[in-house]
């Protein structure tokens, strides 16, 4: 670089050059085509900036993969406090003793229905309801995300039924409706989000 | 005063032992977990990871001569899991016997 | 590949806002999916801002237990990746501040190094070994004179290269102001660019 100082001759600054990379702002943008000081300042802070991201590529390798001991015994730690939730009561025999399901268990529950069809993912998932009252009504929202190509409306019929016998087996919970919505579709074999929902939402609901 | 227990029973930790074992031993318990959460005490549980010392399990308190009894279980699918909740309560209170009792179970997990 | 489910073992397919939303229902395998995919560059960054390698560990450790704290204070799940990075940094910064005593930056190169073969030259110019070798001491002088820089000037050029975070998201990580941050940076950048300009 020409510049002994802070600024060029021109009487612009490497700072000001800096600036107008991460922002695109520059008090006189013409003057940065036709100035080759300017010009050849831009190019080294651009070679920096891949310098930099090769750094940050090189030690992201150095980190280790996320499959790694050091990253196991972190979430290993993690896995002793489970999300509880709302306490869902359940029918004790001895009068007195108090029987509960946490909300986060049952969620999980209805999830993992959703993840053992074939295409289908589980997203959010709530229990809208006086859970906590034997016998109020409840209805059960769920998200799902489906790979592209399974067919929407077959899919959340067969997903109402899954999670309509796994709650009457595991829950007493009164269920009133079951709600699938499918927000997302997933393209096969391509990772990182979607480009947004492939069609409208669909959302369907219906008594289990 | 605690005829109805095993010599082992008489001091809270010594209970609590016990009665992990009892839990345990029912048809669909899959898990014990700690009967208080540890989240806010995170690096206690590494601790205990590398010391080895067990975390207290199932929270056993003596109220005279009553007795009140929390466990956080996991379950399996394979028996409808109310129904385990049920069975732990009574193997829990089969084995405090006579003794007055409060029983809770709560079901962190069912998978 | 057509038909397989984005089961938990499949959650490559599954994108950060799904999981995010899944992790703020209380689904812990979600959330370690999200800790998987995004805890290398949380360390990477922790590393580069604590110049400890046992520091960084506690900072990752931490910022997840805080994330799983907060994440339903996460409005857009998309931003997941960014949200971790900012934790991070956050408690990088607090660690360094707990610990004066902490050790310089080129200690944790040297110690990188001799645990892994990976710290060297990274990946970059992989089968050609001319150009790897350039690649690879050109990665090293790059890493000196990060380390050579003045602290301020290295948490603020750390912070926009490996977290990517915005002039206004450094000053409130660093608790300065955003010309403060403006200046930092540019310094930060003429002095490592001066630096690296003999390695072209
Ligand atoms: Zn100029």
């Amino acid at each position: 670089m020409s510049a002994s100082g802070d600024n060029f001759e021109c009487g612009h600054s490497l700072e000001e050059l800096s600036i107008y990379l991460d922002t695109g702002e520059f008090s006189d943008p013409g003057h940065l085509t036709e100035c080759p000081e300017c010009q050849s300042g831009l190019a080294a802070l651009r070679r920096l900036a891949a310098l930099g991201d090769e750094l940050v590529s090189a030690d992201i390798a150095a980190a280790g993969s996320g499959t790694d001991d050091w990253m196991q015994s972190i979430l290993d730690n993690l896995r002793l406090e489970l999300r509880p939730g709302r306490d869902i009561p359940v029918r004790p025999d001895t009068p007195g003793d108090i029987l509960t399901e946490t909300e986060g268990s049952i969620s999980a529950l209805i999830r993992s229905a959703a993840d053992s069809l074939p295409g289908t993912a589980a997203g959010k998932c709530r229990l809208d309801g006086d859970v906590s009252t034997p016998g109020s009504p409840i209805t059960v929202r769920v998200d799902v995300a489906v790979v592209f190509g399974h067919p929407l409306e077959e899919r959340a019929d067969a997903l109402r039924r899954g999670i309509a016998a796994t709650l009457a087996r595991h829950t007493e919970l009164n269920i009133a409706a079951i709600d699938v919505t499918v927000a997302d579709v997933l393209e096969p074999g391509f990772p990182g989000p979607a480009a947004g929902p492939a069609r409208p939402s669909e959302s369907s609901e219906e008594k289990p | 005063m605690n005829q109805s227990l095993l010599p082992g029973d008489t001091t809270p930790a010594g209970l609590a032992a016990a009665l992990r074992d009892v839990i345990l031993d029912v048809d669909g318990v899959a898990e014990v977990f700690p009967a208080r959460p540890l989240w806010q005490n995170i690096a206690g549980a590494a601790r205990s990871a590398v010391t080895g010392e067990p975390l207290p399990v199932v929270q056993v308190e003596f109220d005279g001569e009553a007795v009140d009894v929390l466990t956080r279980i996991g379950v399996s699918t394979a028996l409808p899991a109310p129904a385990v909740a049920r069975s732990v309560a009574a193997a829990i209170r089969e084995h405090l016997g006579s003794r007055t009792a409060t029983v809770r179970v709560q079901l962190v997990q069912v998978r | 590949m057509t038909g397989s489910p984005p089961a938990p073992d499949h959650f490559d397919l599954v994108p950060d806002a799904l999981l995010a939303g899944r992790a703020a229902d209380g689904d812990t395998v979600a959330f370690e999916a999200l800790a998987r995919r995004h805890g290398p560059l949380m360390r990477a960054s922790a590393r580069r801002l604590t110049g400890s390698l046992a520091d960084a560990d506690d900072v990752v450790q931490e910022s997840l237990v805080q994330a799983w704290k907060q994440l339903d204070t996460l409005r857009d799940g998309d931003a997941v990746k960014s949200w971790l990075l900012r934790i991070t940094a956050s408690r990088s910064i607090d660690q360094v501040r707990r610990r004066k005593n902490h050790s310089d930056l080129s200690d944790l190169d040297q110690r990188l190094a001799a645990g892994s073969g990976l710290a060297g030259g990274g990946a970059a110019g992989a089968g050609n070994p001319e150009a790897a070798a350039l690649s690879g001491s050109r990665m090293e002088a790059l890493k000196a004179a990060v380390a050579a820089l003045p602290e301020e000037q290295r948490r603020c050029w750390v912070l926009k290269q490996f977290n990517d975070q915005s002039y206004e998201e450094i000053a409130q990580t660093l608790n300065i102001s955003v010309a403060s941050v403006r200046g930092r940076l540019a310094r930060a950048r003429v002095a490592l660019a001066r630096e690296m300009e003999g390695w072209r």
